[in-house]
């Protein structure tokens, strides 16, 4: 499923997501009071109240890798250290004046490590991070 | 870079925290437990999602100029539907499922009239905001509802308006019910308190299983709400777990014996009053018999203890331990010494053990031995504290029989305060 296939079924506009599928919602159901003797009925939507969802801008990208530092971070899933490994390796192979440094960022999977992000925004230039086992 | 597993999963997480044109590259999976030169050869690859040369495509998402789009700011609103629909009862039917509102079975149809009589089941007002709830909490935004919501939800399961006050109450914990893992979690539902029988809820011969009203729509319900109101179980998006959990349908509901169990009900182990009614919840990696466990055999009177020992070794350190005991159990372990449940788990603490060189080959090794120092001989406690062990007693006292759940306490939300 392409990515603007998936933003219509969750039901937002392509520029963004609910986990819905309300856009089929609208092309099947209408919002009026059903006429008497239609053999219709009007059942209520069981969906409840997502948040609002603030924008955030991307950063800045970089004009060239040449001289950089790239910070490879991994989540902690299994597996995820030997790939970033291999990341590593195929930047000094293939682009040898990019600078790698792998980090393990702390807590669980999805939690904030904001002492990695200062580390990274002081040192580094760019981040990949590896999501997956 | 993302394993293609878990692609919806990325997308969809990335656009609800405000990014829907991440930059994502994506690589074969899976990367665990494969060789240095098999990644290798991923890297050399193309990205499966994009047909194009996979790192040739993490170097240009790091260094092409941004678009517009990816540059936009401001807040939008997600939208859920109309807030009814309007067909026959069939096509509804069909549409519910459909559209992923339902457990892919036949649901009451959420009428206004059935959710004005659902919500004479509770005194408080129907937008009074309940609480809220996500897939894994800290991964996904969480979406908030209202008492009108999930009485929308507690008719389509087929409960009654007086099962409703025990739905707000699970709805206000904010436990999904499907909880977004590849483990494919289950959860379990302990009930205490005078409501067992003034629901008739079963808590004798197969409390467990599919032979009451409340019990069978009060565990339906939460997964209604957990799908609907809690924004889970969208499969690759929400919900990732690989093989999914039949319990899920409509969970462990589990009515504590009271009046047969030897022991004190979990409820007042929690801290509340007898008279109370309450529920208490837990979450983990699923239920399972045990019968086979050592011990059973001896007689006159069987080492039910050592049977829960010998049944819980599979149990790893990311959840704790519920013992599910029929009343012949419980009544045994009391003739084998244990007065108090809290005697047994404090037993069952400080016999469980395994070796710190086992415990490092688990998957969850780091948890259990997190000193690189200690010896490999070393026994290591299977959990640190006799609290993570729980037990409820329930059953019709057929046999002697236990179960066991590799599951964790979470919480116990008084009913009565959503009457």
């Amino acid at each position: 499923m392409n990515r603007r296939k998936m933003l219509s079924l969750l039901g937002m506009s392509p520029a963004l997501l609910a986990a819905s599928r309300a856009e089929a919602a609208k092309t099947k159901t209408k919002t009026t009071k059903p006429m008497a003797g239609a053999g219709k009925i009007e059942a209520l939507n069981p969906k409840g109240i997502p948040p609002p969802i603030q924008l955030v801008p991307m950063a800045p990208r970089l004009k060239s890798l040449d001289g950089k530092t790239i910070y490879l971070v991994s989540d902690g899933f299994p597996g995820a250290d030997h790939f970033l490994a291999q990341v590593g390796l195929w930047f000094k192979k293939n682009m040898p004046d990019v600078t790698t440094v792998y980090r393990l960022k702390a807590g669980a999977f999805a939690d904030d490590d904001p002492k990695l992000n200062a580390e990274i925004k002081a040192k580094g230039n760019a981040v990949i991070m590896a999501i997956g086992h | 870079m993302v394993t293609i597993a878990f692609k919806n999963l990325a997308l969809s997480n990335a656009a609800q925290r405000g990014m829907p044109h991440e930059r994502i590259c994506f690589t074969p999976h899976p990367v665990w437990g494969k060789t240095d030169a098999e990644m290798y050869a991923y890297l050399e690859g193309n990205d499966p999602v994009s047909g194009k040369s996979l790192m040739k495509e993490v170097v240009d998402v790091l260094t092409q100029p941004l678009t517009a789009e990816e540059s936009k700011t401001g807040t939008v609103t997600p939208d859920v539907g109309p807030p009814t629909f309007i067909d026959t009862s069939d096509n509804l039917q069909q549409y519910y499922i459909d559209n992923g509102m339902t457990d892919f079975m036949h649901i009451q149809l959420p009428t206004q009239e059935k959710v004005d009589a659902m919500l004479k089941g509770t005194s408080h007002h129907p937008d009074e905001v309940v609480g809220k709830m996500c897939p894994a909490r800290g991964s996904y935004p969480e979406w908030s509802y209202t008492v009108r919501h999930v009485a929308i939800n507690a008719v389509m399961a087929g409960a009654l308006p007086e099962y409703l006050p025990t739905i707000l109450a699970i709805a206000s914990s904010g436990v999904t019910a499907l909880s977004s893992s590849t483990n494919s979690f289950a959860v379990a539902a302990v009930i205490n308190g005078p409501i067992r029988d003034k629901l008739n809820m079963n808590y004798g011969i197969g409390a467990m299983g599919p032979f009451a009203q409340p019990n069978a729509a009060i565990g339906r319900a939460w997964t209604m709400v957990s799908r609907n109101l809690g924004s889970s179980g969208t499969p690759g998006q929400t919900y990732l777990g690989t093989f999914g959990n039949s319990v899920n349908y409509n969970n462990l509901i589990i009515p504590e014996n009271e009046k047969d169990s030897p022991w004190t009900p979990l409820h007042v182990q929690k801290g509340f009053k007898p008279e109370q009614n309450v529920v208490s919840l837990f979450v983990g990696f699923s239920i399972s018999q045990g019968q086979a466990g050592v011990g059973l055999g001896v007689k006159p009177v069987p080492q039910f203890h050592e049977a829960l020992r010998y049944n819980m070794i599979p149990f790893g350190p990311l959840f704790g331990a519920l013992g599910v005991l029929d009343p012949l159990v419980a009544q045994g372990l009391v003739e084998l010494g244990f007065k108090t449940k809290e005697q047994l788990a404090d037993w069952l603490q400080k016999n469980s053990t395994i070796s710190a060189k086992d415990a490092r080959s688990t998957l969850f090794g780091g948890r259990w031995v997190r000193d690189p120092q200690t010896p490999d001989d070393a026994r290591i406690p299977y959990y640190a504290k006799a609290d993570s062990y729980n037990f409820v007693v329930v059953g019709g006292q057929t046999n002697p029989y236990h179960m066991v759940a590799n599951m964790s306490y979470r919480v116990s939300v008084p009913i009565d305060q959503w009457a």
